[in-house]
């Protein structure tokens, strides 16, 4: 019986395969669209075929992660091209805010620990890029991503040493103290960071020609930047999502998750608390760079004041609405962060407030800090957990 | 003698002295609500500011300078009282972040709050006290009027609570609700009435700092004027202890004095950074602030 269903689900997929090239062959104007198109389409539906198999995210968790990392890229990366270049250009923006995001939801949904530094380690990734690149303009991009993440995880390492005492308000107040220093540290070495004025990357990021090659001539070559930029952003996200995803679940992540709960017993059960936090820490504050670093590449140029202890507090109320601990919550977060601008001016518009005056340019400050209070008191654990609350009750009352 | 006093030294000693009774009173504030309900204040900046517009701002055409400032310390307690009573109530006995969390919330709410209806435009109130430095045989030390008013009325309220701790009844019932509420209760103490006064306390310890602060002729009242002083502020309690209202003192007045020989021996840049050198540092070595007993802790 079981065979028999497997048997349909993937005659079911061929047939779905075939339609779905011979629809694309039939629309796509030319050859190499059509491929493009169809391995598109082809990947996305045997990738949710996997996905449906009963049983198969539990039997093979990591597999069925990467599958649906593969998916989800799939579907991104295809709706890119559709997308116009503002459209892009903030979901670059709001993809590397979800990498931060999700760094700061690990350390403390995992390990319990807050941090207030997260802008300034986002700092740190953006510098590291440009400075870098400045320097040694021919590294491949992914050499130069990966030193800022090994940036930030250092930084992470320094201010983590008094790891015995990298307890809640103690880890809190130290990173505040960091997201104020920064602007400090950074105007004490003006000669490699530009001070305040920043720095510029010496050639911007262009997109290579086969991709070039997909649109018609007379798109405009701001277009065809944005979507390369959005692109790689989107596939370094997926990435980034997926080692995460199983770190959540590995045995460091679950070590973590009952140091948060459990001190004692983490300790009786043979977890060194200083190593736990202080791997917590540093993981968080990679990804925070990782973020910061994409940043840098989106923005062409990075400035130091930017990443200011009020952007260390947006993180966390992001962090807070999208939901402490979980995946979701932190795609959710950087949806929103991607489109709060748009929101909030859409809402000064529409309500009457002077959009040059004091309430509207304070008016993200209010709204967020409003939201996060809201938020901690009556669903601590933001939306992903009240939509995952929602389900679970709904589940229950299907089930007989 | 003139010369001794002129030196660089010596004006290094007096400013940070000046500074260093501030980053105190913070870090008094902070070990106050610290100790009465083990809640890390990040509002603890942001909340004395909103007290110091509403008393510094609102009538200010009308009366002077004294009433002003005891207005602003009356709105500072009522500030304090309210917040412990609606917001701070609900987070008894919840995880140690989440009022963290809140408190940050709360922290850009009043800052934005303040900026909207006052603007970010620095506001001056004029005091009675010059901000110019006395002179000694044509050379200035590192003293003013203003900076003398600063370090009496610091120590003033410094020793204003401690007598208060040490020799009224209701200190010793505030110190009691802190170290067993459960215990307090049973003999009669009003626990809940003792939270909130510590709250109460503390806003307007926060209060009378944040005055001095915006007093000061060349930083006025701004939203965000204690953001920065917060960060010493903090740094100072941890390093003396979050328990010990004496540690944050004595810390908060050794720091300032360090700092300053820093900004004036190295840069400006370098104060912040031997700051939270200064943090990291003793977080390492002693972990509980330098002047707490260490406790067991119970499991």
């Amino acid at each position: 019986m079981k065979w028999l269903v497997a048997e349909r689900r993937r005659s079911l997929s061929a047939a779905l395969i075939v339609v779905a090239v011979v629809i694309t062959s039939l629309l796509a104007p030319n050859p190499r669209d059509r491929v493009a198109l169809g391995v598109a389409i082809v990947v996305a539906i045997v990738g949710v075929a996997t996905l449906t198999i009963r049983g198969f995210r539990e039997t093979h968790p990591v597999f069925a992660r990467a599958t649906l990392t593969v998916v989800a890229l799939d579907v991104a990366l295809f709706a890119t091209y559709f997308f116009s270049s503002i459209t892009n250009f903030n979901l670059a923006i709001g993809a590397a805010m979800s990498i931060v995001l999700l760094g700061l939801s690990f350390l403390t949904g995992a390990s319990g620990q807050i941090s207030l530094g997260n802008s300034a380690f986002m700092g740190v990734g953006a510098l590291a890029v440009a400075i870098w690149a400045n320097h040694h303009a021919s590294t491949p991009m992914v050499v130069t991503l990966l030193i800022a993440v090994a940036c930030g995880a250092f930084v992470g390492l320094l201010l983590g040493l008094p790891a015995t005492r990298l307890r809640g308000p103690y880890l809190a107040g130290m990173t505040l103290a960091f997201a104020v220093a920064f602007t400090a540290i950074v105007n004490s070495f003006t000669s490699w960071t530009g001070g305040d004025a920043g720095l510029q990357l010496p050639t911007a990021v262009t997109p290579p020609q086969w991709l070039s090659s997909f649109f018609n001539a007379q798109t405009s070559l701001l277009r065809v930047n944005t979507m390369w930029l959005a692109d790689i952003t989107i596939v370094v996200t997926g990435v980034a999502f997926f080692f995460m995803a199983n770190l959540f679940a590995s045995r460091t992540g679950r070590a973590m998750r009952l140091v948060r709960d459990n001190e004692v017993a983490a300790e009786l059960v043979g977890v060194s608390l200083p190593r736990a936090r202080v791997i917590a820490f540093m993981v968080s504050s990679a990804y925070a760079a990782l973020g910061g670093a994409l940043w840098t590449l989106i923005n062409n140029s990075v400035s130091p004041p930017t990443f200011s202890l009020a952007l260390s507090i947006t993180i966390l109320s992001l962090v807070v609405i999208g939901g402490i601990g979980t995946i979701s919550g932190a795609l959710i977060g950087g949806v929103i962060y991607a489109y709060s601008t748009n929101v909030i001016s859409w809402f000064t518009q529409h309500t009457g407030i002077n959009s040059q005056g004091n309430l509207a340019s304070q008016l993200p400050g209010i709204v967020f800090g409003g939201l996060l209070i809201l938020t901690m008191l009556f669903a601590p654990m933001g939306i992903a957990g009240a939509v995952r609350r929602v389900w679970a009750r709904r589940r229950v009352r299907m089930t007989p | 003698m003139d010369a001794f006093l002129t030196s660089r030294i010596i004006s290094d000693i007096l400013g940070g002295l000046t500074n260093g009774v501030i980053y105190g009173l913070v870090a008094l504030s902070l070990v106050l609500v610290w100790r009465s309900t083990g809640i890390l204040n990040f509002a603890q900046g942001a909340m004395p500011m909103i007290a110091t517009y509403l008393g510094m701002v609102v009538f200010a055409h009308r009366l002077g300078y004294w009433p002003l400032v005891a207005i602003s310390i009356v709105a500072g307690f009522g500030v304090g009282g309210v917040t412990e009573r609606v917001l701070v109530r609900h987070l008894y006995g919840k995880p140690e972040i989440n009022p963290i969390v809140v408190m940050v919330g709360f922290l850009i709410v009043l800052e934005g709050v303040a900026a909207a209806i006052w603007s970010t435009t620095p506001r001056g109130i004029p005091n009675p006290f010059s901000p110019i430095d006395w002179q000694l045989g044509g050379k200035p030390i590192a003293l003013s009027p203003f900076s003398v008013y600063e370090i009496v009325t610091a120590l003033v309220v410094m020793s204003g609570v401690a007598v208060l701790f040490r020799f009224t009844k209701l200190g010793l019932q505030l110190r009691a609700s802190a170290l067993a509420p459960e215990v307090s209760r049973l003999l009669g103490v009003r626990v809940s009435r003792m939270l909130t006064l510590g709250w109460i306390l503390s806003t307007g310890v926060g209060t009378i700092c944040t005055v001095l602060v915006a007093s000061n002729f060349f930083t006025g009242l701004t939203p965000q004027v204690m953001d920065g002083i917060f960060a010493f502020g903090f740094i100072a309690a941890a390093v003396g202890g979050l328990d010990s209202p004496v540690g944050a003192i004595v810390a908060g007045v050794s720091m300032g004095i360090v700092l300053q020989f820093v900004g004036d021996f190295v840069n400006s840049n370098a104060i912040i950074i031997t700051a939270l050198i200064i943090l990291i540092v003793s977080l390492m070595v002693r972990p509980n602030g330098l002047f707490t007993k260490s406790t067991a802790r119970r499991v």
